[in-house]
């Protein structure tokens, strides 16, 4: 008898899921993994073209909670000041030649190349969607993500999550027409210090720009905790100050 | 000053030139991350600006009331030539909660009168920032208050925007101003005010207004069910008391509408009699601009205004002058007495100079982000339509920047309009440009 309920619980064991969490739970710790939800960081863009030409960026970028997040170009000189304010579904643009920001609409491309606002300005991936199913996928687990509203850049993402470190490997991008618009890799595991291990470089490829790669090198990525009063359109223009 | 900077354009260009050409294979990036390190460091100071070359040539209209008060009965051809070199130079220095701020633009040109040369301090200012809520600025500085692309009816202590030309930087105004910044949660996030203290003397913004006065402006802008809202007002003894609001919000993720409305008191509003007399009486007169951002799926961004200069000129004050040009044009052809010509040219300077000087117009653009997958290219279309006298602008413009720090633009602008009307009465019927910018 004894053997037997034993038996019963070692079978429903192995039918239980390995991860007793539900997706979205999974998606904030990953979240959390990726960067504290206040914080600081730099990140080098780096659009490469098929014939190895090679433009580079540097950027800023100061968040807090949710849905604030603010980012200024330190270089090249073209882009120099050039900075993006979010607060929820609002976004401005601030162009040091205009002299002061303007409204933009949330999915207007701040700078040329493959990199949009998706990129440059993205909140938590916990903020923007909802898992609607987990499962195993190649020693991995594969979160299927839906926008929770239409003013996300993509409706669909596949990520694929290291079970262990709760990272993401691999992120697909798709569109509602259901197109793949870019894929991103995750590489370079790095510890940044304040336990914040998490991957350096993020390198994207889409099939809308064949040939064209762009690599994301993040630098400087830490806990900081800023005033409300930062992520304002008045304190836009000075956001490189914090630095 | 003119070789120098005939010089340093020159030695920009030959270094472009020069520059190698890109490797062309596919090889792997490569990074050292304490290279990048080194490059995020932050230096107590910044220095750069660009250079540019910018050719432009223009088809005039010798039958224009433009050309005719400018080159009476001299025979310029079809075309003119205008080389145009520019260099901006911007500095900054940070040292704890100080600042420091300077911005000069040098402009040398080679036109139909020869060489002419310019160097303007176009900012230079001192900042405290003791925490983000606060910020004092005391100096010489460009503040842009309005929402409007084009046009900005209450940007009240700030130069004329350049219609063709919205984006580019403008030259400020020596003042004191503060920024007072305050975050809520709840429908109202953000409320700031920003008060500015302007003075005019003789030697220090003389061209604002009337001189040996002290101005005062106020903007209060709040974020208010995510909806951009400021409250303006002015009032000063070098120009008269205004007022006004504007907005601006996202009605949709690709679609953002904005607006402004001021109030000018006591203005003066000119008149043009049939027989080239100017009159001017003083009313209130109403400034208005409503506005819409448009973007399509394949990133084409619209952006359409209209704009009410309720203190510009009338279509029939329009037509008077237009008339009177002619008439002068005739006597100095019959008799070469050149003294109407030149009263006709002292009233368009009264009362036609500025930059849209009729009551109502329409500004449409339209701007494709990387057509066709050709990174680092936008190709517009812009039309500024006088809606009273249906003249107008077409200018098609093409950027492109194929290697970091190195833009083209290449502008044309077409005039069309009718007789006795705005666009039709220009010195030009089109004029083509060529902009070549490097940025260090």
């Amino acid at each position: 008898m004894t053997r037997s309920l034993f038996m019963v619980l070692f079978c429903l064991c192995l039918a239980a899921p390995a991860y007793p969490e539900s997706g979205d739970a999974i998606l904030k710790k990953v979240d959390r993994n990726l960067t504290p939800e206040a914080f600081e960081m730099y990140r080098k863009l780096i659009n490469i073209e098929p014939d190895g030409t090679k433009k580079e960026f540097i950027m800023y970028s100061v968040k807090k909670g949710r849905d604030r997040i603010a980012s200024v170009f330190l270089s090249p000189a073209s882009e120099k000041g050039r900075a993006t304010l979010r607060v929820g579904e609002n976004m401005w643009l601030y162009i040091p030649n205009v002299g002061r920001p303007i409204r933009i609409t949330s999915l207007q491309s701040v700078t040329g190349g493959i990199f949009n606002n998706a990129d440059i300005m993205r909140l938590d991936y916990s903020a923007e969607y909802n898992c609607e199913k987990m499962e195993r996928a190649q020693n991995q687990l594969l979160l299927h993500l839906k926008a929770k509203t239409r003013s996300v850049a993509y409706d669909r993402v596949r990520m694929w999550v290291d079970p262990k470190k709760l990272l993401p490997t691999k992120i697909e991008c798709f569109a509602s027409s259901g197109m793949l618009i870019k894929t991103l890799y995750f590489k370079k595991i790095r510890d940044f210090g304040g336990g914040l291990l998490r991957p350096a470089v993020i390198e994207t490829d889409s099939p809308l720009h064949k040939g064209y790669r762009s690599v994301m090198i993040f630098a400087g990525v830490k806990k900081r905790d800023l005033p409300d009063e930062v992520f304002t359109l008045d304190f836009l223009p000075r956001v490189k100050s914090l630095r | 000053m003119k070789r120098a900077l005939l010089g340093l354009t020159m030695w920009m260009m030959c270094c472009l030139s020069a520059c190698p050409p890109p490797a062309f294979c596919q090889e792997e990036y490569q990074f050292n991350l304490s290279e990048i390190e080194k490059e995020i460091e932050k230096k107590p100071y910044s220095i750069g600006g660009f250079v540019e070359f910018r050719p432009v040539l223009f088809g005039l209209d010798r039958s224009g009331a433009s050309y005719q008060m400018k080159f009476r009965d001299e025979d310029r051809g079809a075309t003119e030539k205008q080389y145009n070199f520019g260099l901006r130079l911007e500095g900054s220095f940070e040292k704890g909660p100080a600042g420091a701020y300077l911005r000069t633009d040098s402009s040398l040109r080679h036109g139909y009168q020869g060489w002419s040369d310019d160097i303007t301090l176009s900012e230079g200012y001192l900042s405290l920032k003791p925490n983000p809520s606060f910020i004092l600025s005391v100096g010489k500085k460009a503040v842009q208050w309005g929402k409007g692309y084009a046009f900005n009816p209450v940007a009240f202590v700030s130069r004329p925007k350049d219609t063709e030309n919205p984006t580019e930087a403008l030259e400020g105004y020596y003042m004191i101003t503060a920024d007072l910044i305050k975050s809520f949660r709840g429908p109202l996030q953000t409320l700031a005010f920003t008060p500015v203290l302007l003075p005019v003397t003789r030697t220090i913004n003389q061209d604002f207004g009337e001189q040996d006065g002290l101005n005062l402006a106020a903007k209060l802008y709040l974020l208010l069910w995510d909806t951009d809202v400021d409250l303006v007002l002015f009032t000063g003894d070098s120009r008269t008391t205004r007022y006004g609001l504007d907005f601006a919000k996202n009605l949709k993720t690709n679609f953002e509408i904005h607006g402004e409305m001021a109030r000018i008191t006591d203005f003066d509003k000119k008149g043009i009699d049939t027989d080239g007399s100017l009159s001017t009486h003083k009313s209130d007169v109403m400034l208005a601009l409503l506005g819409i951002r448009y973007l399509t799926a394949n990133e084409v961004t619209f952006i359409i205004e209209y704009y009410h200069n309720g203190g510009g000129i009338g279509e029939n004050d329009a037509r008077n002058f237009f008339r009177f040009v002619d008439l002068a044009y005739d006597v100095y052809t019959s008799t070469g007495d050149a003294s109407r010509l030149a009263e006709a040219s002292q009233l368009y300077n009264k009362a036609l100079a500025e930059s849209k000087p009729m009551r109502d117009y329409l500004y449409c653009r339209a701007s494709w982000k990387e057509p066709f997958d050709i990174l680092y290219f936008t190709p517009s279309v812009t039309s500024i339509v006088n809606l009273a006298d249906w003249s107008l602008s077409f200018s098609p413009e093409f950027v492109y920047s194929p290697k970091t720090n190195l833009e083209f633009k290449l502008l044309g602008a077409f005039l069309m309009g009718g007789e006795h009307t705005e666009y039709g009465e220009k010195r030009y019927d089109y004029k083509i440009e060529l902009r070549i910018r490097h940025y260090f």
